[in-house]
């Protein structure tokens, strides 16, 4: 029996809602995967009708299995696989769509939120509090990210039940492109602007109002700062990051602070 | 800080520290906003937001990719936002930033462990769907949702205990740096701006220098430094 169209359509908003606790239950065996059949299990519930619940409880079965990707557009293979089980495709085919979505899925979130939308609000931010914005810079983050994080979950749900099968054809979506094309030159821009105006707000605009040569001081300090973690970096790799960096020479600058004479 | 301040950074600490990967991911967990909002709790949410910005700068590198262990800045900034927020209002704002030097220390040891209680947590909700096995292996639509609550109610119990340690004996001993604290007060300035903004530009080349959006990045730089010419 296939079951499509306008009946499950009531699953979509507790399905949208739960998309935003998919990792509640993330786990190094099923990674996404429990959180992916608890948000799908709202628009599958057409099929606890159907051949006495057992469709029902074999896609829930299927669907918390091992899933991986990126947790924002996650909701297109949710989309995609809960349009699958009504569609009544072969559980082998289910089980494929649902390999094949993990490795372009986390490359297409990780290339768009994190390495690129999230440091751009971050820098945007920052700029703004820089400027004087004070907390509204902080609330402009939060909206200009969120805006786009809502979106992608929300469209990304919709994109992949109308898709069903076919979902490729959401992943090849021109504004995805457009926007994978753009975010990363937004975020470098924003991030490089976000530097040197940060440094001065702390020294001169947080209410230190210190002389311009002071301020100058502090940049030269913050190249000082930046070669030696280049230098360090370059002898030690990936092992070095920023927070292992800031808490050996916090560390070592509160030492020397007690000790000085 | 009183009671009902500790109760209120606490409930800050575990909303920021539950969002950072469990409910909703709307990134309340940066220390940017944790920060500001620890501060606006103790009634100084400028010096918040100025504790915000520079751990923002260490935390730019954090990108809270799937299986990787990463640093939980949330709840370690929104203590730390109280913290440095309750030095103020005891008339400690004359020559903060050894203060603010110590609480960062603190805040960034804090992170780390939350990096590892993030660890924990993941092999505790491998252990109980272990226990749901064959609640599972039924296709039982309870036992997702008992999964999926009992993974929330260990970060809840995770991010409150985080901000916890940060306030009580972290906040004790940055107390206690900052007491110490014998060299003038520039230099902890020198040293906390020199290494966020050393973190910041490394985060940014790793991030953006190869490639089309290493272009990007510098003119960003040179429109930056004009923009800090211009505006102050």
């Amino acid at each position: 029996m296939v079951l499509t169209g306008l009946r499950a359509v009531p699953g979509f908003a507790f399905a949208t809602a739960r998309l935003f606790g998919l990792q509640s239950a993330w786990s190094y065996e099923r990674m996404l995967g429990i959180g992916v059949a608890h948000a799908m299990e709202p628009l599958l519930r057409p099929l606890r009708d159907v051949d006495g619940g057992v469709r029902y409880r074999d896609a829930l079965v299927r669907e918390a299995q091992f899933f991986n990707a990126h947790p924002y557009v996650t909701s297109i293979a949710i989309g995609a696989a809960a349009r699958a089980e009504l569609d009544g495709e072969a559980p082998e085919r289910i089980e494929r769509l649902r390999q094949a979505l993990c490795g372009p899925l986390g490359a297409l979130g990780d290339r768009l939120m994190w390495a690129g939308w999230l440091p751009a609000c971050s820098a945007i931010g920052l700029i703004l509090v820089a400027c004087g914005a004070g907390g509204w810079g902080v609330a402009a983050f939060l909206v200009l990210y969120n805006v786009v994080h809502v979106v992608l979950r929300v469209w990304g749900l919709r994109a992949g039940w109308r898709a069903g099968m076919r979902v490729a054809a959401a992943l090849a979506h021109p504004v995805l492109h457009r926007a994978l094309e753009v975010v990363g030159p937004v975020a470098a821009l924003a991030v490089g602007c976000a530097l040197p105006m940060v440094l001065v707000w702390a020294t001169h605009g947080a209410g230190l109002h210190l002389p311009w040569w002071l301020t100058w001081r502090h940049l030269v300090a913050a190249g000082v700062g930046a070669g030696a973690f280049a230098l360090l970096a370059a002898r030690l790799g990936t092992r070095l990051t920023g927070l292992r960096l800031a808490t050996v020479v916090l560390a070592v600058a509160a030492v020397g602070g007690m000790l000085w004479r | 800080m009183s009671p009902g301040e500790l109760a209120g950074v606490t409930a800050v600490g575990v909303v920021v520290g539950v969002d950072l990967v469990t409910f909703p991911q709307a990134m309340t967990s940066r220390p940017l906003v944790a920060a500001f909002v620890g501060g606006w709790i103790l009634g100084h949410p400028m010096v918040g937001l100025l504790a915000g910005v520079v751990m923002e700068l260490f935390a730019l590198e954090t990108l809270p990719v799937g299986a990787a262990r990463y640093p939980d800045w949330g709840p370690p900034a929104a203590a730390a936002g109280a913290l440095l927020a309750d030095g103020v209002r005891a008339g400690g704002g004359e020559g903060a930033w050894p203060g603010i030097l110590a609480t960062i220390l603190v805040a960034a040891l804090a992170a780390w462990l939350g990096g590892w209680s993030l660890h924990l947590i993941r092999r505790a909700n491998g252990a109980a769907i272990g226990r749901y096995a064959e609640r599972l292996a039924r296709g039982d639509p309870g036992a997702l949702v008992r999964l999926q609550a009992g993974g929330f109610a260990r970060d809840v119990l995770r991010a409150a205990a985080l901000t916890l340690v940060t306030l009580v004996p972290g906040g004790i001993l940055a107390r206690f740096l900052a007491a110490r604290w014998n060299a003038p007060a520039g230099i902890a300035e020198d040293v906390v701006l020199a290494v966020a903004l050393g973190a910041a530009a490394w985060s940014a080349w790793r991030l953006f220098a190869r490639g089309s959006t290493g272009r990007w990045l510098a003119a960003g730089l040179a429109a930056g430094c004009a923009g800090a010419l211009l505006w102050f």
